[in-house]
C-alpha cells in the first residue's frame, strides 16, 4: 500500500514537471514566432518606403541615377523573392544599397534642408534600425529556444513530442553589424 | 564577463520583491501603530491609523502613480508633427523591437530646454511611459538619444518601475505621518499648552499631567517617524542605485553600443542644468539626479549611502572600460 502510494507520488510528480517544461517550451517558441514576424512586418514597411524616397530625391540627384536604379532593382528582387534562402538573400542586398543611398543622401544639403526628403529619410532609418533590432530579437530568443530543448532533462521531454519542438535557424552577423560589446560588472 | 539577462525572468523576479517590500512595510507601518498604542495604551487607534494612511497611499500610487508623476514635472504628449519629437518615438519603437515588448511605451515632452534627463514611468510595460526634456531632443543626436532610451526601456522591462513607484509612495506615507505629528506638536506647544495652563489655573492640577502626556506622545510619534523615514529612505537609495548600473549595462544589450550612453551622460555632466519642476520624491526616477546634488558624484562611502544615483564618472568608466580616476579628470577639465 505504501509502496503504490510513493509510485503514484512519483508519478504525479513527473507528469508535473513534464507539464511545466512544456509549456515553458511552447510560450518560448511562440516569442520565438512572434519575434520572426516582426521581421516581416518590417521589411513589409521598408518595401513601401523605398519609392517614396527614391521618387522625392530623384530631381535633385542627376548624378547618381545609377545608385537609384540599383535600390530600385534591388527592391523589386526583394518583393518578389520565394522562399526563406532566397528572401534572406534579396533582403541583405537591398539594406546593403539602401545603406549607399542613405549615406549618400548626406552629401546633399539641398536634399536635407527639404522636409519631406527629411522625414522620409527619417523613417527609412528607424526603419532599417527596427529590422536589425527585430532580428537581433529573434536571434536572442531563438538562441535560447535552442539551448532550452537541447539541455538535459529538457531534451527527454522534447523527445516525447516528436517533431513539435525543433530548432530555430539563426541569421548571421553580417559585416558591418553590430556584435555584442562586453560590459564589465564586476567592479 | 559578458552580460547577457533574461529580461523576463528579471522581470518576475522584480514583482516578487515589491511584494515582499509592500507586506514588510505594511507590517512595518502595523508595528509602528502598536508601539505608540501600547506605550499610551489606546490601542488600536494609531495602528489602524497608520495601516490605513499605508493603504491609501499604496492604492493612490497603484492606480495614478504615473499621471501624478508626469503632472508634478509638467510633462505633455510628444507631438508627430515635430522632427525631433518624431525622431524620439522612432527610437523607442525601435528599442521596443529590441525589448521583445508587445507594445512600445507612450512617450512624453518636458519643455525645459536647459535640461538633458529622462525618466520611465508606470506600472507594467503596457501602460509605461518614458519622458525625456526638451533639452534632450535639441543637444543629443540619435545615437546618443538610444542609449538614454535603452536605459529606460530596461527599467520599463525590468519592471524597475513598478518598484519604484511604490517605494515612493510608502516613503510618501511616512512622509505624511511624521508632518502630521511634527504639526500637531507645534500647534499643541504654541496654543494647546497656553490654553491648558490657563485652565489648569482656575480648575486641579489634573490639567498640567494631561498636557505633559499629549506632549510626550507627539514627540514620541514625530520621533518615530523620522527614524523609520532615515531607515527607509536608506533601503530605497540603495536600491535605486544598484538598478541604475543595471540598467546601463542591459540599455548597451539592447543598442549593442557603449558609446552612445557614454557619450550622453558627458553631456549631461557637461551640459545640463538643474531641474526645476523635478523634487526629492521623483529624482530617483531620473536617469541621472535632476537636482544635481554634489553627493551623487561622491564615491566615498558615507556619499554612497546617501546618494540616489550612481556617480556619472563611475558610470560612464564601467561603459567605456576605463579606469575611474582617468575619467574622473577628464571630467574635471570640461568644467
Amino acid at each position: 500500500m505504501v509502496i503504490l502510494f510513493i509510485v503514484l507520488g512519483i508519478v504525479v510528480v513527473l507528469a508535473l514537471w513534464i507539464i511545466g517544461v512544456y509549456n515553458n517550451l511552447v510560450t518560448l517558441k511562440k516569442r520565438v514566432e512572434n519575434a520572426w514576424s516582426q521581421i516581416d512586418v518590417q521589411l513589409k514597411r521598408r518595401h513601401d518606403l523605398i519609392p517614396n524616397l527614391v521618387n522625392s530625391v530623384k530631381g535633385y540627384m542627376k548624378f547618381e541615377q545609377e545608385t537609384l536604379e540599383k535600390v530600385m532593382q534591388a527592391r523589386a528582387r526583394a518583393v518578389s523573392a520565394q522562399g526563406v534562402g532566397d528572401k534572406i538573400k534579396a533582403e541583405q542586398e537591398l539594406g546593403g544599397v539602401l545603406g549607399r543611398l542613405l549615406a549618400i543622401v548626406e552629401n546633399y544639403p539641398d536634399l536635407k534642408a527639404n522636409t519631406n526628403v527629411s522625414q522620409l529619410m527619417e523613417e527609412l532609418t528607424s526603419t532599417e534600425n527596427k529590422i536589425s533590432y527585430a532580428r537581433q530579437f529573434y536571434n536572442d530568443s531563438a538562441t535560447k529556444f535552442n539551448t532550452k530543448i537541447e539541455i538535459f532533462p529538457n531534451n527527454i521531454v522534447v523527445g516525447f513530442f516528436g517533431g513539435k519542438f525543433e530548432a530555430f535557424p539563426l541569421f548571421e552577423v553580417t559585416e558591418g553589424e553590430r556584435e555584442t560589446p562586453k560590459v564589465d560588472l564586476s567592479f | 564577463m559578458a552580460f547577457t539577462v533574461d529580461f523576463y525572468e528579471q522581470g518576475r523576479k522584480n514583482v516578487r520583491k515589491t511584494i515582499v517590500l509592500v507586506v514588510v512595510f505594511l507590517v512595518m507601518m502595523a508595528a509602528f501603530g502598536l508601539i505608540i498604542d501600547i506605550i499610551f495604551g489606546i490601542l488600536p487607534i494609531f495602528t489602524l491609523i497608520f495601516l490605513v494612511v499605508a493603504l491609501v497611499q499604496l492604492l493612490i500610487s497603484l492606480s495614478s502613480g504615473k499621471e501624478i508623476v508626469l503632472k508634478s514635472v509638467r510633462a505633455r504628449e510628444a507631438r508627430q508633427d515635430d522632427p525631433e519629437e518624431r525622431q524620439l518615438k522612432n527610437i523607442v519603437d525601435e528599442l521596443s523591437l529590441a525589448a521583445g515588448m508587445a507594445k512600445p511605451p507612450d512617450v512624453y515632452v518636458v519643455d525645459d530646454d536647459t535640461v538633458i534627463n529622462a525618466f520611465a514611468t508606470g506600472r507594467k510595460s503596457e501602460d509605461s511611459v518614458i519622458c525625456v526634456t526638451s533639452g534632450l531632443l535639441k543637444q543629443l543626436d540619435r545615437e546618443e538619444t538610444s542609449g538614454v532610451i535603452g536605459h529606460e526601456l530596461s527599467h520599463i522591462v525590468n519592471r524597475d518601475i513598478l518598484i519604484m513607484t511604490l517605494i515612493s509612495a510608502l516613503l510618501g506615507a511616512v512622509v505624511i505621518i511624521q508632518l502630521m505629528a511634527f504639526r500637531a506638536l507645534i500647534t499643541y506647544v504654541r496654543f494647546g499648552a497656553f490654553g491648558a495652563a490657563t485652565r489648569s489655573r482656575r480648575s486641579s492640577k489634573k490639567g498640567d499631567n494631561s498636557t505633559l502626556v499629549i506632549l510626550a506622545f507627539l514627540a514620541a510619534v514625530a520621533g518615530l517617524g523620522a527614524a523609520f523615514s532615515f531607515i527607509g529612505r536608506l533601503s530605497l537609495l540603495a536600491v535605486s542605485r544598484t538598478r541604475e548600473y543595471f540598467a546601463d549595462a542591459r540599455a548597451v544589450e539592447l543598442t549593442r553600443n557603449p558609446v552612445g550612453l557614454s557619450r550622453a551622460l558627458r553631456k549631461i555632466v557637461t551640459n545640463s542644468q538643474k531641474m526645476k519642476t523635478a523634487n526629492i520624491a521623483t529624482a530617483h526616477l531620473f536617469i541621472s539626479d535632476p537636482l544635481k546634488r554634489h553627493i551623487n558624484n561622491k564615491s566615498s562611502f558615507f556619499a554612497s549611502l546617501w546618494s540616489t544615483h550612481p556617480p556619472i564618472a563611475m558610470r560612464i568608466s564601467i561603459l567605456e572600460n576605463r579606469s575611474l580616476k582617468e575619467v574622473e579628470s577628464e571630467l574635471a577639465s570640461y568644467l
